[in-house]
């Protein structure tokens, strides 16, 4: 039974690194219609920004990962205005390939800075604590509230906000929006600056957990994929609970197929979702 | 239009190809008239050609230039001494990039331009199989340190050798070190999924269970995933007292992490080309500490290991470059107990006369030509091991050395003998 309730808490934990880059994928998607797949590199930049204050600054991690949501935030807008701006009226197949390009480009960027070695924050490592026979981790703890604290207060903006009623307004109908005077374009900009801060801080969780490398968030782009569409496109709170159930799901398949097919689960879990439940829990149509 | 673009390439390198030709041939033809009277004067002068192919940048660059040196040091020796049976050893290096691709272009230059007889020491196993088969039909001797099974798998007439061991060698030793460390009574398996996870894993698992350890989880993970924990719990739930990670040192990483956060208390095993001095930064000296790692070793009290020692200096001791070593001895003296003929096919037929016992160990090329000329057998012992070859091309016995993290260093501790 404990053994069952690690594998939930480590699902868990999964699932609250895969939440961030979700609910960006997911807002940014129904914002601007078409899956931006640079998701994955702003994670690359976000743990490699917070590489540089803490091993080249010497700073703390926490100071680190403040520095990487502004970064990783304003590469995110870079690449909006650069990219994807002069081509908001094409097809969202066209800008999907784009962000493909995208991610290319960031993902060598940092190569060519920093090389394809693999390293590691200088935070040291901590015991776990047990509880009940559960081993649950000081860092995954953290790394679990601080990203459930995140998502209600992007939600809390979404939903009581002038600006993010207006974010959701311009999802909704962009023409309306902008005959009605909504200044769209600005909205789309705080929305990209605030989607990569998100992915960005998700990166350093990330590094936090394993080990950081060129390649650290396009591994995980098919999960947070997986969660965005389960969670229902344009809905926060879907993201994160698409984020947990993949997470879960991921972990504890491995109690019933070999760890080697873990990537798969992503997979089955899209297409599953696409064919029973196409607009996902939360509701909103892709 | 990338195929056309292919296709003028294609012709752009034909007719350079073209225009070479010709101008070695009138080279050739100059130096023939050059060096016409010299010709029946010392036709059993003409120099020996021997390539080598080690990897000098990519991946292998740590070892290459080592590897390189090891075998011009061997035949300056032999020139000095007077060359195979009167006749010098011509070398020509390429450099393998540790690229197959790249190997292979520099391999049909060593066959085709300088018509070299014999090749050695390619280090990444990708690269040696892609240069095997060219070696094979050009009939043309080649060693190389690469561990894949693949790499004397197969017909190749015997023109392939390595003294790299092969994964069953290392599975076994592996496999002996723990049984005879007596308190390593459950062991688990976790290897990343590569060629070399499943038969490493066989033998490994194999030679515990008859030696009467228990097998408690074996496990293959995939490369990349943002988190290893339910693999790691489900280890942990059987209780290992020791587990094996057969990795590469950035999963190897993340995997020992977890292990520390989940204050696992056991011991855990790796190949020393995961935990390595990368490893320790990557992981933290803690979390390293006590570590154990097992690699070939070069027989560092070995006559042979000596004499190289002395002509290049290691810093990190790595296994490769005395390989080299061995390589080039073993290949000069294979030429000596040929008499006549130096050709690729002369040295695979007298490799395991002088290798292999019966005969008087000899340590050098010089002791070994010596005894040949007096007719007599030999078994060369090298600065790697013991340079025993099976029918295959394999090596059928290798020291190992076993080292453990300590204080965030990598020491040695042991020498496992197969």
């Amino acid at each position: 039974m404990t053994n069952a309730a690690q594998y939930l808490f480590n699902g868990l934990v999964t699932g609250g690194i895969l939440a961030l880059p979700a609910v960006a994928f997911s807002v940014l998607w129904k914002l601007l219609r078409f899956p931006n797949f640079a998701v994955g590199a702003y994670l690359t930049i976000g743990a490699f920004a917070a590489l540089a204050v803490n091993h080249g600054l010497g700073r703390g991690i926490e100071w680190a990962w403040l520095c990487a949501l502004a970064v990783t935030g304003t590469v995110a807008w870079a690449v909006d205005r650069v990219v994807f701006h002069p081509m908001r009226d094409r097809r969202p197949f066209a800008l999907a390939i784009a962000s493909i390009g995208v991610t290319f480009f960031l993902e060598n960027t940092v190569r060519f800075i920093w090389g394809n070695d693999y390293r590691s924050y200088d935070v040291p490592v901590t015991r776990a604590l047990v509880w009940q026979g559960l081993r649950i981790g000081r860092e995954q703890l953290m790394i679990l509230g601080v990203t459930v604290l995140l998502v209600v207060l992007v939600q809390a903006f979404l939903g009581w906000t002038r600006l993010g009623v207006a974010m959701r307004a311009t999802a909704n109908n962009p023409l309306l929006a902008r005959v009605k005077g909504l200044p769209t374009e600005r909205i789309v900009g705080v929305a990209t600056l605030g989607g990569g801060a998100l992915a960005g801080g998700a990166g350093v969780f990330l590094g936090l957990d394993t080990t950081i490398d060129p390649l650290l968030g396009s591994g995980l782009i098919i999960a947070v994929f997986a969660a965005a569409i389960l969670g229902g496109i344009g809905s926060a709170p879907g993201a994160l609970l698409g984020a947990l159930i993949v997470g879960v799901m991921e972990e504890t398949s491995t109690l019933v197929i070999p760890p080697t097919y873990k990537s798969a689960v992503g997979f089955a879990i899209i297409l599953a979702v696409l064919l029973v439940r196409p607009q996902g829990l939360a509701g909103g149509r892709p | 239009m990338g195929d056309e673009v292919g296709r003028l390439f294609q012709l752009e390198d034909a007719m350079s190809e073209l225009t070479r030709r010709n101008l070695l041939k009138t080279a050739a033809a100059a130096g023939l008239i050059v060096g016409a009277p010299a010709v029946g004067r010392a036709q059993s002068k003409e120099p020996i050609a021997i390539g080598t192919l080690c990897p000098l940048t990519g991946a292998g660059g740590a070892y290459g230039p080592d590897m390189q040196k090891a075998i011009v040091a061997v035949v300056e020796r032999i020139n000095k001494g007077g060359g195979i049976q009167g006749r010098p050893i011509q070398l020509f290096h390429e450099d393998s990039q540790t690229s197959p691709e790249a190997a292979v272009r520099a391999a049909r230059k060593l066959f085709d331009v300088n018509r070299v007889i014999a090749i050695m020491s390619t280090w990444a196993s990708a690269v040696t199989l892609a240069v095997k088969p060219l070696a094979v039909e050009a009939k043309v001797f080649y060693f190389s340190v690469s561990g894949a099974d693949a790499v004397t798998e197969g017909n190749h007439g015997g023109y392939i050798a390595r003294t790299q061991p092969n994964t069953k060698l290392q599975g076994q030793v592996y496999a002996k070190w723990v049984l005879s460390r007596k308190e390593y009574k459950r062991v688990a398996y976790m290897a990343l999924q590569t060629p070399f996870a499943l038969p490493f894993g066989d033998n490994f698992m194999g030679t515990l269970k008859s030696g009467g350890v228990s097998i408690t989880d074996n496990l293959i993970y995939e490369d990349k995933k943002p988190s290893y924990r339910s693999e790691i719990t489900r280890v942990l739930a059987t209780n290992p007292d020791l587990i094996m990670l057969e990795g590469y040192a950035p999963d190897s990483v993340v995997i020992a992490k977890e292990l520390y956060r989940l204050s696992y208390k056991g011991a855990i095993l790796g190949p020393a080309f995961s935990i390595n001095a990368k490893f320790i930064e990557g992981a933290g000296a803690e979390v390293a500490e006590g570590i154990w790692a097992i690699d070939p070793a070069p027989s560092f009290d070995a006559p042979a290991y000596k004499q190289f020692a002395a002509a290049v200096p290691q810093a990190d001791k790595n296994p490769y470059a005395p390989q080299s070593w061995d390589h080039v001895t073993l290949v000069g003296l294979a030429l000596a107990a040929g008499r006549g003929e130096a050709s690729g096919t002369a040295i695979k037929d007298n490799l395991r006369a002088v290798s292999n016992p019966p005969g008087t160990v000899v340590t050098s090329y010089e002791d070994g030509a010596k005894l040949l000329r007096e007719g007599k057998k030999i078994n060369y012992e090298g600065a790697s091991g013991s340079c025993d070859f099976d029918a295959q091309g394999d090596i059928l016995s290798r020291p190992f050395g076993v080292y453990q993290v300590r204080k965030g260093k990598i020491e040695q501790v042991s020498i496992v003998n197969p």
